[in-house]
């Protein structure tokens, strides 16, 4: 039994059998199942790209060569980059109310924040399809109250992701960041009014640049997770804002070219991993810690 | 000839290129109880560790009743064990915790609950069995550990800094616990501690560690009167070390000379030491006696730095000329510390034989 | 002073006014499915012209449904009994073990929560499509296993980190075998971890929709799957019931470990 491993420094006679590696073997269904179905699989996928249909850079010089394809990974880093302004936008303040309203107040946005996470992810883009259509609520609120004469179109375009996004990428960015602003010493912003600073230049002095380790961690993550995003980009953008995982998506199903499949697969892998590596640059001891 | 009950053997254990101890030798007899002092890092726990059979030792061996330990997996050895750290299974009850090792002995239920019941009582804590682990204090938790770790009547008990997380007094409490209950029980208990009083309070007998090795194995009076290394007399009680100059050794007591002036006969001496070579001299606060004004020959003179109040003692301390610091301790009341002040000269006196010269 | 509630003055009305709009904007959505789900109007009009539970007849009387929604269950359970499994054995490797390249492999284990899904997807896709895995449920749960088990593992190191492992000596001291003592004693004490570990993989495979679109066939789909499907075609209030259901569902599920949390305190 592999739980039985454990100490297997054996001892035979007051003499001592040192083991290299000890508990290794626990870890190896779990290595297995991700060499097998996770590392193999991808990057055969992204070696196709240089493969198929001919060995050779081909395929990445018709994805970055081409105005359509560019526009597409234009498309994806400005609204990754807009939906991340959005939610550290709302999400700092909310962040900071959650960590000093009285519990009986925050409890309720916590449930609501969870609530909001949990629920099913299709469920949530549907709200939005519905909420935006042109004979939405949205629209017919607006309407009613005399502001716009004719319905907005909201969606299958860049607001419609947006919304879309913000929605979802909200609760990532307020839970972490509520856990930095709560580990900051009330005192210290104490002594900040003590030293003669104003409310306002505590706030840009003090309190933000004490939460900006965060909030980078925070915006950080936010972006790299829309770059990827694949189902609300597809139900609510529309065709003139296609993102990437919408492309790759369609390479490989509609279109079957797996060797552009592959290589935009790699652009998106490339620039993820490269995000995460400056995160955890950036932060990755602070985590541990925080473990 | 029978065999000592527990026999601790040349033990060795080496991690990579650091060695945590090497030659511990060491009997202990039936129902005593002994305890291993040391700083942190002198190896007592890894001792203890190695008797528990959480390590293996690089060499040596341990016998019990004259058997060897070293093959036998821990949970076979029958060893008691109370951790510094609480260590009660947080999801069973005080009962269950207790009966935990009778029921993988697969003990039968009625002789389970009885031993339960018996030993609540011995830590008295009758009326805690349904209780969780989290609703007890940290000591209520340790009482629960020793019960738990009595339970199956073991023949040796180790405990590894068990009062190490209490406060102070409970500490007390709880020390005055584990004596009532040794001399009920009568198991032999081997202790780990790295604090003295805690160690004199307890123990029939003392190892002192240092550095991987035992220092010198005694009663506390035993250590305190006649520590064999500078350690344990720094260790044990108070101490404070002055410069002397050995001027001949004999039947392991030497006559030294003390600054400029000063000669005394008959100090035990430690170690080896050529006649003019330097050794330290040992002195104790509480044996040193104190006279106003210079010395007339036999005594150390000394310029007094600061006086402190500490209830029922006063707390002198003075620096001899070489500038090396001693401290006095005097009772209140005492009549040289009337009117006593800072920058006054002293005499300090003491009984050679109270005093000892440690060779480098 | 910024840290104060009860003295940030006029800036806490500010403050408790965005955080209520943010608490709208997330909320709201979830009401509307529900109350639309009950709405008679097929455009999904609001308010509704009239209530109705008609589009949860639909929803029960249409055998396509009631499959996907089985066929989700069913491979989320196998996958989280998987997942739990697995994580279990690999914690413990990963905490207690000391071996070269341990942090370099805890970070591997990670990386399928960090990868766009997509990629995963059209990677696993390709060699399904050589081992012939798609539309069966064995591809299912191992595409689901693959994002599933980093959620588990942080669960599970994360509880036995916290789990001092003086606590497991002692059981062995009381005479318990090293392997008895992990399972009565270290087991039923991380439990919480196994259990949120449970939680995380269920619902990571009962609401993947990137992994399960391309694992399905014509034969075999997830409920995410289903909704997927039809959403595409229209925004039928059928969608708004089987939301509803799903949001139900979530809803138990965060009642039962806010409970069991509740419970484990005391």
């Amino acid at each position: 039994m592999a739980l039985l491993t454990e100490r297997d420094n054996t001892t035979v006679m007051g003499k001592i059998r040192p083991v290299r590696s000890r508990n290794f073997a626990l870890t190896v269904p779990a290595l297995l199942l991700l060499v097998v179905f996770f590392i193999l699989p991808v990057l055969s996928l992204l070696l196709r790209s240089v493969l198929e249909p001919e060995p050779g850079l081909g395929n990445y010089q018709a994805l970055l060569g081409s105005t359509t394809y560019l526009k597409i990974f234009l498309n994806t880093f400005s609204v990754s980059a807009l939906v991340t302004v959005v939610t550290l936008a709302i999400g700092f303040p909310v962040a900071w109310a959650l960590a000093i309203m009285p519990s009986r107040l925050s409890s309720i946005v916590f449930a609501i924040l969870l609530l909001s996470m949990w629920t099913n992810l299709l469920t949530r883009t549907y709200a939005w399809m519905v909420l935006l259509q042109r004979t939405g609520v949205i629209n017919k609120t607006l309407m009613g109250l005399g502001l716009i004469s004719e319905p907005l179109p909201l969606v299958n375009n860049l607001v419609g992701v947006t919304i879309g996004m913000t929605y979802i990428m909200l609760p990532f960015i307020i839970l972490p960041l509520y856990g930095v602003i709560r580990k900051i010493d009330p005192a210290i912003l104490q002594a900040a009014a003590l030293c003669g600073a104003t409310r306002w230049q505590a706030l840009t002095r003090v309190l933000i640049p004490l939460a900006t380790p965060g909030m980078v961690s925070g915006a950080l993550m936010v972006f790299v997770m829309s770059l990827g995003y694949f189902v609300t980009p597809a139900l609510l953008g529309g065709t003139a804002n296609m993102m990437l995982a919408e492309l790759i998506a369609q390479f490989v199903q509609s279109l079957v070219n797996w060797g552009m499949g592959g290589a935009a697969a790699l652009v998106l892998l490339v620039v993820t991993l490269a995000l995460y590596a400056i995160q955890l640059r950036l932060f990755g001891t602070a985590r541990m810690e925080g473990r | 000839m029978t065999a000592p009950f527990l026999q601790i053997r040349t033990l060795r254990k080496d991690y990579g290129i650091v060695t945590a101890i090497r030659d511990v030798n060491l009997t202990v007899e039936r129902g005593e109880f002994m305890t291993f002092l040391g700083p942190s890092g002198s190896g007592k726990s890894t001792t203890l560790y190695i008797l528990a059979g959480f390590e293996n030792p690089t060499a040596g061996d341990i016998l019990l009743n004259g058997q060897s330990l070293i093959a036998t997996p821990s949970h076979k050895r029958n060893i008691g064990m109370v951790f510094q750290r609480y260590t009660l299974f947080p999801h069973l009850s005080v009962g269950e915790n207790i009966a935990f090792p009778l029921k993988v002995r697969r003990l039968p239920k009625t002789e389970v609950d009885a031993k339960v019941a018996k030993m609540l009582k011995l830590v008295r804590l009758e009326g805690f069995e349904d209780r969780k682990p989290a609703q007890m204090s940290g000591g209520q938790q340790q009482r629960v550990a020793l019960a738990r770790a009595l339970a199956y009547d073991p023949p040796v008990l180790l405990m590894d800094e068990p009062l190490s997380a209490l406060d102070k007094k409970l500490r007390e409490e709880i020390q005055h616990e584990i004596r009532r209950i040794h001399q009920e029980t009568e198991v032999t208990i081997l202790y780990v501690t790295h604090d003295q009083e805690e160690a004199l309070r307890l123990s029939d007998r003392i190892a002192v560690f240092s550095k991987g090795v035992i220092d010198q194995i005694g009663t506390g009076p035993e250590l305190y009167a006649n520590p064999s290394t500078r350690f344990v007399a720094e260790f044990i009680g108070d101490s404070d070390f002055v410069t002397c100059r050995v001027l001949s050794a004999r039947d392991g007591r030497a006559e030294l000379a003390v600054g400029k002036d000063m000669t005394i006969s008959g100090v035990p001496i430690h170690g080896s030491a050529a006649a003019g070579s330097n050794a330290a001299l040992m002195l104790r606060p509480e044996r040193l006696s104190l006279k106003r004004g210079q010395t007339g020959g036999n005594g150390l003179s000394a310029t007094v730095t600061d006086i402190t109040f500490l209830g029922s003692n006063i707390h002198v301390a003075a620096t001899v000329p070489s500038g090396e610091a001693l401290s006095v301790r005097l009772p209140f009341g005492h009549e040289a510390t009337a009117g006593l002040a800072r920058g006054d000269t002293v005499s300090l006196g003491f009984d050679p034989a109270s005093a000892h010269v440690f060779c480098a | 002073m910024l840290l104060n509630f009860d003295r940030l003055g006029g800036w806490k009305w500010i403050l408790v006014g965005i955080t209520g709009l943010t608490a709208a904007f997330l909320v709201l959505p979830i009401v509307f499915i529900a109350a639309l789900s009950f709405g008679s109007s097929q455009w999904l009009i609001f308010p509704p012209p009239a209530w109705t539970l008609k589009w949860y007849e639909a929803f029960f009387a249409d055998p396509r449904w009631l499959e996907a929604a089985g066929t989700s269950f069913y491979i989320a359970a196998i996958v989280t009994v998987l997942s739990v499994l697995i994580g279990l054995v690999a914690s413990f490797g990963l905490v207690r073990g000391r071996f070269i390249g341990k942090e370099g492999l805890r970070a591997l284990f990670l990386t399928p929560m960090i990868l766009p899904v997509v990629v995963l997807a059209v990677a696993l896709y390709a060699f399904f499509l050589r081992i012939g895995l798609n539309g069966t449920v064995t591809g299912f749960v191992i595409a689901h296993l693959v994002v599933a088990l980093p959620f588990s593992i942080l669960s599970i190191t994360n509880a036995l980190e916290g789990f001092d492992k003086s606590i497991e000596d002692a059981a062995v001291l009381c005479g318990a075998s090293p392997l008895e003592a992990k399972l009565r004693i270290t087991l039923p004490s991380i439990s919480h971890g196994l259990f949120s570990a449970a939680v995380f993989s269920f619902l990571t495979s009962w609401d993947e929709v990137v992994l399960a679109i391309f694992m399905a066939s014509p034969t075999l789909q997830t409920l995410p799957v289903k909704i997927w499907a039809t959403l595409r075609q229209d925004l039928t209030p059928v969608i708004a019931a089987a939301s509803t259901l799903l949001i139900v569902i979530t809803i138990a599920l965060m009642l039962l470990v806010a409970l069991l949390r509740k419970g484990l305190k005391s």
